[in-house]
């Protein structure tokens, strides 16, 4: 059930690199929430006007707390360091859209996250963690303080492979993916953060007969299906034929990748 | 002091209170009550159907301004039969008064699009949306062009025995015409602001930025043009307004009102506050009470010069 709740800020501080990290007291949107789904936050006032949608990053163990790292990039996420403190209330919306699917049979998957797109996977690997499956993170950004989480993904045992555009050109994370996947093959794929990514991990996957998902983005208005405001194009069939605006708020954000990769792109 | 009476009736429909949502703001896939009940308003009206599948606008639909919202969504629409089988089941539920909203591309499809929902007995009226910005056929090919307005207004007038409400555009040379000929073509009520065209133009591109190109602007950044229309407009017609355009709190209620609204619509700030509306009402209502105004209907067009100044006293901070 969507809430929206005025959460007290537990903490609200610098991350690693751009991000910072905020930790706020919602056990009624932690609670329930599945891996890859997001909230909304509003910031007081009317500048900036919309509300901003994020990942959520973690929940505590006791499901009362949640965590949003979010990249400073914008007139938005530059007031949430300060208007946000810690003691004070955060407006919360959530839990937001669909999340992430894990097979039943999985027994070793892949997540591969890029900039941004990496906050959205920590829930997964969460969950995924906790059902003994084996997890190979491959994850990249520009530079390595911008690779967040990489804490959690060691903590939760994952096999991580990391690249950074700073670094002089060793194997791209997609040659990682199809070495890892010749020796041990994957179950399923999931990808945030890149459509170069998502085509060339689709490929992968529809080769191997295994699924894929992928965490999108669009700008959206109200995050909870009204205002039809953030669709993409997707694919309603796996050949292409017929497509149609689906709203990513609602449908979304978590999408297989034979929904999103088109064809003729 | 007893409480104050907040009912107003437009169009013969009798409201509990003045509140209301702007057509397209509130509600989704038949889904009215996500963060408050639905009844807690006067009147509900719901997205804009049309009588055929249609798939809106290309992305990106929505994109943040100075204390607004630029958006061209296109009033996509599933089909009738999925309207009827889907929708209309959750609105026969509630228990208020239901204003549809309609549009067509041309004079005949709004006729027909009005019978299919008069002969559904689930609407207390119909509002013609002659004022969609985002569209290259219907509304405003009506809402900017009195004769127009005029000939569709009529010939729905004598197709339905429902309240007709016309939505009107906010265009500053042809508002006037507009309102008054709606209102002689036998249109019940008035609602307005549909959101002003509007367009953004990314600087690094130099091209615009949503999927459209054109779209529309709402959100509080609209409210003062918006209060200036529907005052002008009250002046001009008889008949009752629905006001709305950038409304945030309980003072910008009391602002529609002064202004000449005798209902007042909710719309894009219920995708940023989605309680804006309950949490307004209950403000409103204080409001009257600590400034002894036993009936809300007092605050219509008091705004114009003929109506006295409310004395404030000292101790009411509004
Ligand atoms: C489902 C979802 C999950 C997300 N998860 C995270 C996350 O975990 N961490 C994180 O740092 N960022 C995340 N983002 C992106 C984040 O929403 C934007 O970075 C943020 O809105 C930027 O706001 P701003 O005011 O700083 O930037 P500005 O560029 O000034 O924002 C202007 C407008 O554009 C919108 N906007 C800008 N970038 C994006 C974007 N990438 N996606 C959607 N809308 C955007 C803003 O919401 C705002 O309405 C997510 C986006 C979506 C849709
Ligand atoms: C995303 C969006 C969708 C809308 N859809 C409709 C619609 O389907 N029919 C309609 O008559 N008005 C529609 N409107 C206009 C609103 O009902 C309202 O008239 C306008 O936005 C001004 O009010 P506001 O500034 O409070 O949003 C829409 C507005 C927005 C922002
Ligand atoms: S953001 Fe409003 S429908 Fe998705």
């Amino acid at each position: 059930m969507l809430q929206q709740v005025n959460a007290p800020v537990v903490w609200n501080r610098p991350l690693t690199g751009d991000y910072w990290l905020i930790e706020v007291e919602a056990p009624t949107i932690a609670g329930p929430l599945a891996p890859g789904q997001f909230v909304n936050i509003r910031i007081p006032g009317l500048t900036p006007y919309l509300r901003r949608p994020f990942s959520v990053y973690r929940v505590s163990p006791d499901r009362r707390r949640l965590q949003v790292a979010y990249k400073v990039i914008g007139d938005g996420t530059r007031l949430m360091t300060s208007a946000l403190p810690e003691g004070g209330v955060c407006d919360v919306i959530g839990p937001l859209g669909r999340g992430f699917k894990l097979p039943a049979q999985a027994k070793h998957i892949a997540v591969i996250g890029r900039g941004i797109g990496i906050a959205a996977l920590p829930t997964l690997v969460d969950a995924a963690a906790d059902r003994g499956i084996a997890i190979h993170a491959l994850l990249s950004a520009r530079t390595t303080p911008n690779l967040v989480g990489l804490d959690i993904f060691s903590e939760r045992g994952c096999t991580v492979i990391t690249h950074t555009d700073d670094e002089p050109s060793v194997a791209q994370v997609t040659d990682h993916l199809i070495g890892l996947d010749k020796r041990h093959p994957f179950d399923a794929f999931y990808v945030c953060g890149s459509n170069r990514l998502a085509r060339a991990v689709h490929a992968l996957a529809e080769r191997r007969g295994v699924p894929a998902e992928i965490a999108m983005e669009q700008h959206m208005a109200c995050g909870f299906g009204d205002c039809h405001g953030c669709v993409i194009d997707v694919n309603l069939d796996r050949e292409g034929k017929e497509t149609a605006f689906r709203e990513v708020c609602h449908y979304g954000p978590v999408f297989d990748t034979w929904e999103v990769v088109h064809a003729r792109a | 002091m007893p409480a104050p009476n907040l009912r107003v009736t437009i169009a013969g429909i009798e409201m509990k209170n003045p509140l209301t949502v702007g057509s397209g703001t509130y509600g989704h896939h038949g889904n009215f009550s996500q963060f408050f009940p639905v009844e807690t308003m006067g009147v509900l009206v719901p997205k804009t159907v049309r009588n055929y599948k249609w798939p809106g606008n290309p992305g990106p639909r929505v994109l943040e301004t100075t204390a607004g919202l630029h958006s061209s969504v296109g009033i996509p629409c599933n089909t009738w039969e999925h309207f009827v089988a889907h929708d209309v089941p959750i609105l026969k539920t509630l228990k208020l008064p239901i204003i549809q909203s309609v549009i067509g591309r041309t004079e005949d499809e709004y006729v027909e699009i009005v019978e299919r929902c008069d002969s559904l007995n689930v609407f207390a009226g119909i509002e013609l949306n002659l004022s969609c910005p985002n569209l290259k056929q219907g509304g405003l090919d009506f809402g900017y062009d009195p004769d127009s307005a005029y000939k569709l207004v009529r010939h729905v007038r004598s197709k339905t025995r429902l309240p007709v409400i016309a939505k009107l555009a906010p265009d500053y040379t042809s508002l006037l015409k507009v309102a008054k000929s709606v209102e002689a073509a036998g249109a019940d009520a008035i609602s307005m602001i549909n959101a002003p065209r509007a367009m953004c133009i990314d600087h690094v591109t130099r091209k615009p930025m949503i999927g459209n190109k054109i779209g529309a602007l709402s959100g509080a950044a609209i409210k003062p043009l918006a209060v200036y229309m529907v005052w002008e407009v009250y002046r001009a017609v008889q008949i009752p307004i629905f006001g709305m355009g950038g409304v945030t709190d309980f003072r910008d209620v009391i602002e529609f009102m002064a202004a000449g609204a005798r209902a007042v619509g909710f719309g894009t700030i219920n995708y940023v506050d989605p309680m804006a509306l309950p949490r307004a009402l209950g403000e409103l209502t204080r409001f009257l009470e600590e400034n002894g105004i036993a009936d809300v209907n007092e605050l219509v067009g008091s705004a114009h010069e003929d109506r006295p100044a409310l004395v404030v006293p000292e101790r009411v901070v509004a």
